[in-house]
């Protein structure tokens, strides 16, 4: 009963997911706007909708299923994944443990609205209370009479079953964590009163919509209820939230959310350094310089609101005691010896070859293999996090024994092992522009510590991106500063971010306007997020090849049935 | 990037308000990442042979303790077949005798037999001259790095020949690598400071030897991680000045005082040594290793080995009442006015040092360890 309940519900989110994409795709609307998009939802916003609507305490307890990058982005891949069935399982386990923790002695007295008449018996009206608010938060909508009568059934079946109020409510709460109306959020569509034939988002996908975007997880009571009030369709009311939202500290979150998509943190989870060669480079050390970045990045854009370009040339950054070994600066602890390491604020003086994200240990060391710096790895990735330009991967039958040899024909630097790609034509054409933007980041070693030397060989940082040649790495960040495809590329991916999908060619005009308005802002991030929150094309979708009111929520199917086999369980 | 640490430094010394030798000074720190008795063990320096397993210093016990060769034997056998023999080890653990009656023999070692076990008779040991009583004192040591003669290195004359205190530099002795591997990860790094006025010249240097408030720290191999940053403890019993040359990249003291850590109490509560001698290399590498030296009150030492008990007896020291009469016989300063019983013993430690920043005890926001 159990796996067939599992399949059944992977199948309807599946279902859910194609029926989605095959309803809403068109391409003949008058209006130029993209398709509606389903996109489930990241481990990051799993956790923070856990969070915010029971709690910071609660336990998950489970794994997720692993996110896809897709044009550079894992909330573009989000739109593009299904759930596998080992993949519920998880799910369907985390719902109970967080179920289960929400209703036991602990919480249920902060957590559940109202108490029962009995303990041991059900009693409707209590479990109505609950299942009702708490399904509006998770469901990112209210629930459907025909929704709440189903689980607030499968409630007073299970506590008949188990003789236990609190279970009962739990095993019903458990459904709906593990409803594909829950993990996924769905854009349901409607017609556009104000362009004919044209499509929006209705009120709630619409605040899903925004909450995602800015906070990086499900709308708020207050956001849903003016989606209730139909306040987010008046520009109006939109401008309100919007401005809500922004003053929030939650727009940190959202931030946070977007950099670590963008500039590939998820990646740290497999980062690994030969520990014999980077001593330095702790489990603690890695997680340390991932946040290093994030702070890094969060101070410029959010706590200084200063120009975006300047996360490539900042001198300030926040470091702990593990970290300051790797740069060799004091960090001393303020607090008691034994306390977990604590932040602290740092800038580097003018003639330290620091400066910018991308000499920073996080980026130099991610982009790096496990024994060694590699320029080429560097460069690439430098242009394609920071300038979103896509550098195809190296011919399928290249050898890279030469360059791995670290002293092969007597080459001692790195520069000198990849002037042997030069001579390779079929190589010759992706180093050419990818190489010469890492060797500026050749002072610093795989793990981004800094050296002078490689293989006793003193190091040339010297380098050139798009006709712009510097002498070091300080040198790479004031180009990327000054190159405008930096400015496009986190407009792109910040409306990508936000639709969920890439934009469409229809939608450039729409991409110039934010960058237009976003140069014109000081290229201010929050500025630019609020132009895109506020814009139109946000909520507007291509005509759906079928009527959107006949398709239905797939919960139904299966909350019954699957709860109480959870309850007898 | 080096020197930049080094002005670094230097300016924060300067903002607390510290008096540097001249206003060129050079500073530099060191966390302590090995600290271990000096040992140079090889096959010519135990004439009577290296002291035989615990299991059979056990047997020698039991006869002393009115065992029959018979019993003996099948305990032996018992021993060796890997067979229960509890009777016999109730016997040993209880090998003390006050009044007749067993007792604890760690905590009483003075009421367990002295098996007079031999110390060692090898010629070259580690550390200096400490009561100036040149190079043919007997008993005495050549040291042999430096090859200077007349050391004073007793504590290495006691243990010498017992299995767990063999070792060298570089093939370390076990007791002393439990030892430190303990003390290294459960108390406050030792942390040293060398200032003068150009470290690259020869020329006086001050050096100073303090406790922090952090515990050293290490890398994801386990080796000690080089420019940490470390807070002095201001608590004036671990603060330790000495007045010292720089010459050939080598760091000594010239003024030969009194040094006292505070330490782990599972080894010692305390470090302390007199007539302190230091031979401290600056490496090339920025690292430093050497010498510290001097009398050292032995029953401090013996209570950290006693503190493993009985089966930290049989899995790393040996036998451990042994040590108290080893320590008490090759004791040779500070005696007793009373009972005449030296209760210090010339000790060599060997050191090795990493780099790091340090905060001096003088600057702001110090704050109370809490552990």
């Amino acid at each position: 009963m159990g796996k067939r309940r599992l399949i059944g519900v992977a199948m309807l989110a599946a279902l859910a997911v194609t029926g989605v994409a095959l309803l809403v795709t068109g391409t003949d609307h008058k209006i130029s706007a993209g398709p509606a998009v389903t996109r489930r939802l990241t481990a990051e916003q799993y956790r923070n909708i856990v969070q915010d609507v029971f709690g910071a305490d609660i336990d998950l307890g489970g794994r997720f299923e692993p996110d896809m990058r897709v044009d550079g982005l894992l909330a573009v891949g989000a739109s593009q994944v299904s759930i596998t069935a080992a993949g519920m399982e998880q799910y369907d386990a985390m719902g109970r443990a967080v179920a289960a923790q929400v209703v036991d002695q602990n919480h249920r007295d902060m957590l559940v609205p109202c108490k029962p008449a009995s303990p041991a018996a059900s009693d409707e009206k209590c479990a109505r209370e609950f299942l009702s608010k708490v399904g509006r938060l998770l469901y990112r909508r209210p629930l459907t009479d025909k929704q709440l009568l189903a689980y607030v059934t499968a409630a007073s079946e299970a506590t008949r079953i188990t003789g236990d109020f609190y279970r009962g409510l739990s095993l019903s709460l458990a459904g709906m964590l593990s409803s594909p109306s829950f993990l996924f959020v769905e854009q349901i569509v409607e017609p556009d009163p104000e362009h004919q034939g044209g499509f929006r988002l209705d009120d709630y996908s619409v605040a899903s919509q925004l909450s995602f975007f800015l906070w990086n997880s499900a709308p708020d009571s207050m956001l849903l209820s003016a989606a209730a009030e139909g306040e987010l369709h008046t520009r109006r009311g939109l401008e309100r939230q919007v401005e809500r939202m922004m003053a929030s500290p939650r727009l940190e979150q959202g931030v946070r959310a977007f950099f670590v998509d963008q500039l590939r943190f998820d990646e740290f989870e497999v980062l690994a350094k030969d520990a014999a060669l980077f001593p330095k480079f702790s489990a603690q050390a890695a997680a340390d310089a991932r946040e290093q970045t994030i702070k890094t990045v969060l101070d410029v854009v959010l706590t200084r609101n200063a120009d975006y370009r300047e996360i490539f040339t900042t001198r300030k950054t926040f470091l702990t005691p593990e970290l300051g070994a790797i740069y060799q600066v004091p960090i001393y602890q303020d607090g008691p010896n034994g306390a977990p390491d604590q932040w602290q604020p740092y800038e580097f003086p003018d003639d330290d070859p620091r400066g910018g994200i991308l000499t920073q240990v996080a980026f130099t060391a991610l982009h790096s293999p496990a024994g060694r710096g590699s320029p080429t790895i560097r460069g690439k990735a430098v242009r394609e996090i920071a300038l979103c330009q896509t550098v195809p991967p190296p011919p399928a039958d290249v050898s890279f024994t030469e360059f791995e040899n670290n002293t092969a024909h007597g080459a001692a630097t790195a520069r000198e092992r990849l002037a042997a790609h030069a001579t390779v034509p079929s190589c010759a054409g992706c180093h050419k522009i990818i190489d010469p933007i890492g060797f500026a980041l050749e002072n610093f070693d795989g793990a981004g510590e800094f050296r002078t030397t490689e293989n006793g060989s003193p190091i040339d940082a010297s380098g050139e991106v798009d006709g712009i040649h510097y002498e070091d790495a300080g040198g790479l960040g004031q180009a990327i500063y000054n190159n405008p495809a930096a400015v496009s590329c986190v407009v792109d991916r910040m409306s990508a971010r936000a639709l969920g999908r890439t934009p469409m060619k229809e939608e450039r005009e729409w991409l110039r306007t934010l960058k237009a308005e976003f140069e014109k802002s000081g290229h201010r991030l929050p500025a630019l997020m609020r132009e895109i929150a506020l814009s139109d094309a946000l909520y507007r979708v291509g005509q759906p090849k079928a009527s959107p009111v006949t398709r239905l929520p797939p919960t139904e199917a299966i909350v019954t049935v699957e709860l109480l086999s959870g309850a007898s369980s | 990037m080096i020197a930049r640490s080094l002005i670094r430094a230097a300016l924060a010394l300067s903002v607390a308000g510290l008096s540097l030798t001249d206003a060129g000074a050079e500073t530099r720190h060191f966390a302590i990442s090995w600290f271990a008795q000096a040992t140079y063990s090889n096959d010519h320096d135990c004439s009577r042979g290296v002291h035989p397993e615990v299991e059979e210093i056990y047997l020698r016990y039991a006869a002393k303790l009115g065992a029959t060769p018979q019993q003996i034997a099948e305990w032996r056998k018992k021993i060796m077949d890997g067979d229960e023999a509890r009777d016999f080890y109730n016997l040993i653990m209880n090998r003390g005798r006050i009044d007749g009656k067993p007792v604890n023999p760690y905590t009483h070692p003075a009421a367990v037999v002295d098996l007079k076990m031999p110390g060692l008779d090898g010629k070259e040991g580690f550390g200096f001259d400490l009561d100036g009583k040149g190079p043919d004192q007997p008993g005495s040591f050549q040291d042999p790095e430096t090859r200077q003669r007349g050391v004073d290195h007793n504590l290495y004359r006691a243990l010498g020949c017992t299995r767990a205190f063999r070792g060298s530099l570089e093939s370390r002795p076990t007791y002393w690598a439990w030892a430190w591997g303990q003390l290294k990860d459960s108390q406050p790094a030792w942390l040293i400071t060398i200032e003068g006025a150009d470290l690259n010249k020869d020329g006086p240097v001050s050096v100073a030897i303090d406790r922090a408030y952090e515990y050293l720290r290490s890398n994801s191999d386990g080796s000690p991680r080089l420019d940490m940053a470390y807070r002095v403890d201001p608590d004036p019993r671990s603060r330790n000045r000495f007045e010292g040359e720089l010459r050939n990249g080598v760091v000594t003291i010239t003024e030969h005082g009194k040094l006292r850590l505070l330490q782990n109490p599972l080894v010692s509560p305390e470090f302390k040594l007199s007539n302190v001698h230091l031979r401290l290399e600056l490496k090339p590498d920025r690292t430093a290793r050497g010498f510290i030296a001097g009398y050292t009150p032995w029953r401090p030492i013996y209570w950290g080995i006693a503190g493993v008990g009985f089966g930290g007896e049989q899995q790393v020291t040996g036998d451990v009442p042994g040590f108290y009469y080893l320590l008490k016989r090759y004791a040779d300063a500070d005696p007793d006015p009373i009972t005449g019983q030296n209760e210090s013993i010339s000790a060599t430690y060997y050191i090795e040092a990493v780099p790091a920043f340090v905060k001096p005890a003088e600057s702001e926001s110090q704050q109370v360890s809490r552990r």
